[in-house]
């Protein structure tokens, strides 16, 4: 009650500074307006490189290994394989990419005429056992099974080969929405597929969209071609991992010396680069937020001091006619919540417009109301904390003041 | 006068010692930010090649079929491979190079050295004089050798260290891609940044990725025995993967294609050329579009092509934003202080100092508070550079403040606090002289 009486005169003080109270309010809703959009998006990076592609990424690893014709050579893509999967400490092996590593992206249709795509997807390609080196989890329908695999030696183009093929949940949900998607049929720009399995998971890329997740998988049986590109090993144990690919990097030399190795990296690696520029943005994002609010708190303690400063001697007459100390030191974290609150209404109003703005000109994301919520409880305990220095020294003026001119 | 006031301004912020360091500060922050990022979006938009810009420019052609679904008004970046070729022995630019890159698998020409692969640039002969390329060691092939598809290589400074530890490698040969190639060339440093010539470079990095490590006469490279891929090649038609690792397959578009024009009239005779040679193929049937033709210069080239990346514009947006913040903080603080003086005024104004006088004083103080402020900010733009350079993207390393940036730096910072101190100012020079000389 006592605190809610003292709004009153508050109010009338602050109609007497009303310059430097409007300017401080314009700080406060811009600082609410900056902070809450930058930390909507490092908040979105950070989610987003937490997000998995479906795969078992820190059992895997990536030999680039390239072919080059004209070299001497006896090794075959099967023995590749062979020599990679007799390394101690591989589970599996496979030809073929890794999520996040070049995927190939093409539009999916369900009429053979190929008139009108339904979405982009991923296609991951590989070699037999590719499924199961990316560790996939099958939801629905079964993982390929060897005998139903085509051949590429005897690989027949022909018009009515479908290739059978694992698709994502999400991608089944857009081409078939309540439908089910097992045994169905559906065409990229070469070839004809047949749903054989639904995944959980297996995103090509993350950029935050939903159409990452929109992947399809199929497999191939090599033999005795000798095919260059990405070999991909599973590792038992993730903590293992760098070595073991270095020494199946060595074996599959070994079984190829013409080949050239070039790219050899594990998945945490490629994740880490993946995301290394937008989480640099992210940090350099973060220290534009602090020195915002560093700037944010020097104004309000300094706007504060200076009217401590400045009512010294009214001060000092409120205590010699009672107030106690905890009244002054009130008077000040009351003006202060108060001028904040006008502050961050303001803000709420600027972080919608300069979020449209970024909208349309940086393709940012919608930013959620809690996001404003959040902002106006970190801008009201900074102007608290920035406050509550120069209300101890009010509180701690003597009433003796009031009897002192100026 | 100056002077005098100087000394006031001196005697007022000292008399206030936290208030005062608390705007500079404030507008140190602003300028340490603002400067930081303003510096990064220079060195990117900045001229590669500031010595040869003028006279560089980039031809484009459209071959692509009427009609097209989504399709953008602008023709393709690259050319097809006959469209290169046809421009390239069009002759009438006293200088051109046709270009691409990919990575090839390299050894030393001796029985057990173990193969690599290594960045290389296809091109022909004019690029190292077009592009001011220095050499250590030899020379450019010739205008012969593109002819008779010679197996010679130019090779980086950093490669030629790699192979032969930076001795003169001149007529030493090495294996590239299975065929021999004699070395003709060792370059010096020499990577502009941005990358213009190939600012969809297939390697990391993209328009700021590094110089390739060796060069290669273009036609020769065309003819290797194995498709280690063509550049970023662009194709069109229904199957997305039709032609697209045959580079002279006629939808795909991915070489690079420049030329040097030295005056304004071989600039115009040019541009007529590309549209007549558009015209004739029209009239061949192989181009189903009117003449739709581009001839950029090197700096419109990078400003089309958006080789700033997005979240360093969106960064030096938000940077001013933190500016703009810090003024008005300034601008309050400097309202509070001016009002809290408004009894000194009064009686400085009742003495007779004029209100310009008085206007005068104020800002020359929040001058001083600028200057102060902006010097603070310096080293703080130099921590913020800093640390942008430890950021692991491809242009960080280019993030230094230069002798531009700092005059810049502290001439925002002083337009800054004056654009601030302008309206405390004006409202300390209207105190009615009367009411407060009343008052004390």
């Amino acid at each position: 009650m006592r605190t809610f009486r003292q709004i009153q005169p508050i109010l009338a003080a602050l109609r007497s500074h009303k310059t430097a109270v409007i300017l401080l309010v314009l700080e406060i809703a811009l600082t609410m307006a900056v902070l809450g959009n930058l930390v909507f998006i490092v908040y979105g990076t950070i989610q987003r490189s937490h997000v998995s592609t479906g795969v078992a990424e820190s059992q895997i690893g990536l030999i680039q290994s390239i072919t080059v014709i004209g070299e001497q050579s006896q090794g075959t893509t099967a023995g590749d394989l062979a020599a990679l999967r007799n390394v101690p400490g591989v589970t599996h092996a496979a030809y073929g990419g890794p999520p996040l590593w070049y995927v190939e992206r093409d539009p999916v249709f369900l009429d053979p005429s190929r008139q009108h795509p339904v979405a982009q997807m991923y296609e991951f390609q590989g070699s037999q056992d590719l499924s199961r080196t990316l560790g996939l989890h099958i939801v629905e329908g079964h993982d390929f099974s060897d005998d139903e695999l085509p051949v590429l030696a005897k690989m027949s183009m022909s018009k009515d080969f479908q290739f059978p093929v694992l698709i994502t949940r999400a991608l089944a949900d857009r081409l078939y929405p309540g439908g089910n998607a097992l045994g169905r049929v559906l065409y990229d720009g070469n070839a004809a597929s047949r749903v054989v399995g639904i995944v959980d998971h297996l995103r090509g890329e993350i950029t935050g969209r939903p159409d990452d997740d929109y992947s399809m998988v199929y497999e191939y049986v090599v033999g005795a071609q000798n095919m260059g590109g990405g070999f991909m090993i599973r590792a038992s144990d993730p903590a293992r991992l760098p070595q073991v690919l270095h020494a199946a990097a060595a074996a599959l030399q070994k079984a190829d010396p013409a080949h050239v190795q070039n790219k050899l990296f594990t998945m945490p690696e490629l994740r880490a680069k993946y995301f290394r520029s937008d989480l640099a943005t992210g940090r350099m994002l973060l220290a534009i937020i602090l020195i915002l609010l560093v700037v944010t708190a020097l104004g309000v303690s300094g706007l504060a001091s200076f009217w401590v400063q400045q009512r010294r001697r009214q001060i000092g007459m409120r205590r010699a006619l009672g107030a106690t100390r905890g009244d002054i030191l009130r008077y000040f974290q009351i003006e202060n919540f108060l001028i904040v609150t006008g502050g961050v209404l303001l803000g709420a109003l600027f972080a919608y417009a300069l979020n449209l703005f970024l909208m349309h000109r940086f393709e940012l994301a919608h930013l959620p109301a809690n996001y404003l919520l959040a902002g106006a409880v970190a801008l009201w305990l900074l102007g608290q904390l920035a406050v509550l220095g120069p209300a101890l020294r009010a509180a701690a003026v003597p009433p003796v003041v009031a009897t002192r001119s100026v | 006068m100056f002077g005098y006031y100087l000394d006031l301004a001196l005697r007022s912020l000292r008399r206030n010692k936290v208030l005062s360091a608390l705007m500079m500060l404030a507008i140190a922050l602003g300028i340490g930010a603002s400067i930081t990022m303003l510096t990064v979006l220079h060195n990117l938009s900045g001229n590669p090649l500031p010595q040869r810009s003028g006279v560089l420019f980039h031809p484009q052609v459209d071959p692509r079929p009427a009609n097209l679904p989504g399709a953008s008004k602008e023709p393709p970046d690259g050319l097809t491979y006959l469209d290169a070729v046809n421009l390239y022995q069009l002759g009438i630019a006293p200088r051109r190079a046709v270009m691409s890159a990919n990575w090839l698998p390299t050894r030393l020409d001796a029985p057990d050295s173990p193969l690599a692969m290594r960045t290389d640039r296809a091109t022909t002969a004019d690029f190292f004089a077009m592009f001011d390329v220095p050499f250590v060691y030899g020379s450019a092939w010739s205008a012969q050798d593109d002819a008779n598809h010679a197996q010679v290589v130019v090779l980086s400074k950093a490669l030629n260290q790699k192979l032969f530890g930076g001795a003169d490698s001149v007529g030493k040969t090495l294996v590239i891609a299975t065929k021999t190639f004699r070395v003709v060339g060792v370059i010096g440093d020499w990577n502009p940044q941005p990358h213009f010539y190939d600012v969809d470079d297939v390697n990391d990095g993209g328009a700021f990725a590094d110089a390739e490590q060796m060069y290669l006469p273009f036609f020769t490279w065309l003819n290797l025995p194995q498709d280690y891929g063509y550049g970023p090649m662009r194709c069109w038609g229904n199957d997305p993967n039709a032609g697209g690792h045959d580079p002279k397959a006629k939808q795909c578009t991915w070489a690079q294609f420049w030329v040097e024009l030295d005056t304004a009239a071989q600039v115009d005779s040019y541009r007529s050329a590309l549209k007549q040679y558009s015209e004739q193929q029209h009239q061949l049937g192989r181009f189903q579009r009117a003449p739709n033709v581009r001839l950029r210069g090197l700096l419109d080239w990078l400003d089309y092509k958006h080789v700033v990346p997005v979240t360093v514009r969106m960064q030096t947006w938000i940077a001013f934003g933190v500016l703009l913040i810090c003024m008005i903080n300034t601008v309050g603080l400097m309202v509070a202080k001016f009002l809290r003086k408004s009894g000194e005024i009064g009686v400085r104004r009742a003495l007779g100092a004029s209100g310009r006088a008085v206007f005068l004083q104020c800002l020359v103080e929040a001058g001083v508070v600028g200057v102060a402020g902006g010097l603070l900010g310096l080293p703080l733009a130099w921590i913020g550079l800093w640390m942008v350079r430890q950021q692991p993207v491809s242009f960080a390393a280019s993030a230094h403040l230069d002798l531009s940036m700092l005059g810049a730096a502290l001439l925002l910072a002083l337009l800054a606090t004056l654009g601030a101190g302008v309206w405390p100012a004006w409202r300390a020079s209207r105190v009615a002289p009367a009411l407060q000389v009343k008052s004390l």
